[in-house]
């Protein structure tokens, strides 16, 4: 067998030789579009984020080179602390995304009659745009909205506040329309990670005697470790890059610098106050977190997607 | 005493069984009516009239109208941004799919030297957001001579798209045996050949997959067609339903006809490729 196939690779290289500078032309003109669209939309602009970040840049002049000035102001300006303070308040509610979708996950698993429909149901949202489901809340979450309709109706009228006026509510509010958002995406992720798990533990599990939380904690959440690390990667990059689109629709930002997050504040700074270096470096320090979360994504894709050596 | 234990423990324990059986649907229950009511809310509302709405904003639908989808059609242009929505749409799937195609096929059927690292290089692609670049991916666009055109939008989306397409198809293409090749090879077929007519046909599934979820993310996304194609009469449909919201003497029944316009696209999807899209979403999480 081992022959067989050194005989075969052997045959192979003694083919691919004679021709391996057109091999070589091939491949080149193969990787060509792919890599122009990498190198033209992204390694480029982002070569040039850097390079607008050193530079000084005020309304339609000419840009003129400013070192560091614009990181200096960007630490010293309130409004970047706020967002990134923002940020880790958002990160504060990071266990309910991860622990939510896992106990739903782990109920349909067990084949919870209508899992399907459930299932089904708890994705639909993940598919809207988040442009659509921000203004969709906006409604819902109004002063007179259904929502403060319901808590006014179940007794609750203390709670219906103005959600998106007050600044912890507002915050709130747009990290839970997020969650809303994207909850169902968890979901199918912990359901696919179930699928690996074997009926059998789970039936002994029981048989010792073991309740729903005792079977989440102590047999299922060990097992899904990987799972449940990729999925918290992925919300921790989410609420640094998803909420762009939600944050247009709910708050603009507001009330005062409440609920603007880092990305937000790169698009206002570049586009509202014109002021594209100082948005730059807000940039470069947003990029600086998501590349250093997302590159574990990176890693788990290329470990699984490269050529066995 | 002890003896008669077992009887009345089993009646306990099976009544517990059916009150968590009850628990837990109710639970699942109220999380799904949490989950569809903003859309049945938002439907509800795109059908009423502006009087009916300012009357009972929270009530079912009496009279039902269908003249905000008429004036979402004159007054947004939604035709004009559904066109615009699916031609940069379709280009940018088209384009990152063959791209990836061409791509997956180099680093895994052919031998060249590196080839791990021009796939580690697109996927590393990732980790650029289109949030940190806005700017200067418009400038770059402006300078290529794309502004205000389709195109630049459609190279937007096929980079943004092109890592995962890379990854996915590259996965699938390594499971076909390289025998396979050999064969057409042997035949005497070219690698475009072997490509279009002999590995794309095998990779349909995968090819679907990979559009559905091009398709959801591009049809949605605000960022990149705001910036782009923001100012122009080339706008998408998103970019279109968020200005609209911002002006103040638009009633929400026009806005929520415009909301469902603009998803209903994806619903039809989701509803037809139910299956293909919760097996294969995961994947699509990260661009």
């Amino acid at each position: 067998m081992a022959e067989l196939a050194n005989l075969a690779r052997g045959a192979g290289d003694a083919r691919a030789r004679p021709f391996i500078r057109r091999d070589m032309l091939i491949a080149i003109l193969f990787v060509l579009p792919g890599l122009a669209l990498a190198i033209l939309f992204k390694l480029v602009p982002l070569v040039r984020t850097i390079w607008l970040s050193l530079q000084e840049t005020r309304g339609f002049e000419d840009p003129t080179f400013a070192g560091l000035a614009n990181y200096r102001a960007m630490v010293a300006d309130p409004a970047v602390a706020d967002s990134f303070r923002n940020a880790l308040i958002a990160f504060a509610t990071l266990p309910i995304w991860i622990v939510l979708p896992l106990v739903l996950a782990f109920l349909l698993f067990q084949k919870t009659p209508g899992w399907k429909f459930f299932r089904a149901a708890f994705f639909l949202p993940y598919m809207i745009a988040p442009i659509v489901v921000g203004i969709m809340f906006r409604q819902i979450l109004a002063p007179d909205g259904p929502l403060n309709a319901v808590l006014r109706a179940i007794g609750l009228a203390p709670l219906a506040i103005e959600w998106l006026n007050g600044p912890t509510s507002a915050l709130l509010a747009l990290t839970a329309v997020a969650l809303w958002s994207f909850f169902g995406l968890g979901v199918l992720t912990y359901l696919s990670g179930l699928s690996t798990v074997s009926e059998e533990v789970v039936e002994a599990a029981k048989l010792d005697g073991a309740g729903f939380w005792q079977l989440l904690f102590h047999i299922i959440m060990p097992l899904l470790k990987s799972v449940i690390g990729y999925w918290a990667v992925l919300c921790t990059s989410g609420i640094l890059i998803w909420m762009f689109p939600l944050i247009y629709a709910l708050t603009k930002g507001g009330p005062g610098t409440a609920t603007v997050l880092p990305e937000f504040l790169v698009f206002t700074t570049t586009f509202q106050f014109m002021d594209r270096g100082k948005g730059a470096a807000i940039g470069m320090a947003l990029f600086v977190f998501v590349a250093i979360v997302s590159a574990f994504v990176v890693r788990r894709m290329y470990v699984e997607g490269s050529k066995p050596r | 005493m002890k003896s008669s234990a077992p009887a009345p423990q089993v009646t306990i324990s099976s009544v517990r069984i059916a009150l968590t059986r009850w628990l837990v649907t109710s639970v699942l229950v109220v999380l799904a009516v949490v989950t569809l009511y903003p859309l049945i809310f938002t439907v509800i509302n795109s059908l009423k009239s502006r009087a009916d709405f300012a009357a009972d904003p929270l009530g079912f639908v009496t009279d039902i109208t269908f003249d905000n989808y008429i004036e979402t059609f004159q007054r947004m242009q939604v035709g004009r941004l559904l066109v615009n929505s699916i031609i940069t749409t379709a280009g940018g799937l088209v384009l990152s799919t063959v791209a990836a195609l061409f791509i997956a096929y180099a680093v895994t059927k052919l031998k060249i030297r590196g080839g791990n690292y021009i796939f580690l290089f697109i996927i590393a692609m990732l980790v650029i957001p289109s949030q940190v670049i806005i700017y200067p991916l418009y400038e770059t666009i402006l300078d290529l001579g794309f502004g205000g055109t389709y195109q630049g939008l459609i190279f937007a989306y096929a980079a943004f798209g092109l890592p995962l397409g890379t990854y996915l198809l590259s996965a699938y293409f390594r499971a076909i045996p390289d025998e396979l090749i050999e064969a057409a090879r042997l035949d005497g077929a070219g690698d475009i050949r072997i490509l279009f007519s002999i590995l794309l046909p095998i990779s349909i599934p995968a090819i679907a997959a990979l559009s559905i979820l091009n398709f959801v993310w591009m049809w949605n996304d605000l960022l990149l067609p705001l910036v782009i194609m923001g100012g122009s009469d080339k706008k998408t449909l998103m970019v279109g339903v968020a200005l609209l919201s911002g002006q103040y003497d638009v009633s929400i029944p026009l806005i929520s006809a415009g909301l469902i316009v603009a998803l209903l696209p994806v619903i039809l999807v989701y509803m037809l490729f139910q299956r293909q899209i919760l097996s294969g979403a995961i994947a699509g999480a990260v661009r």
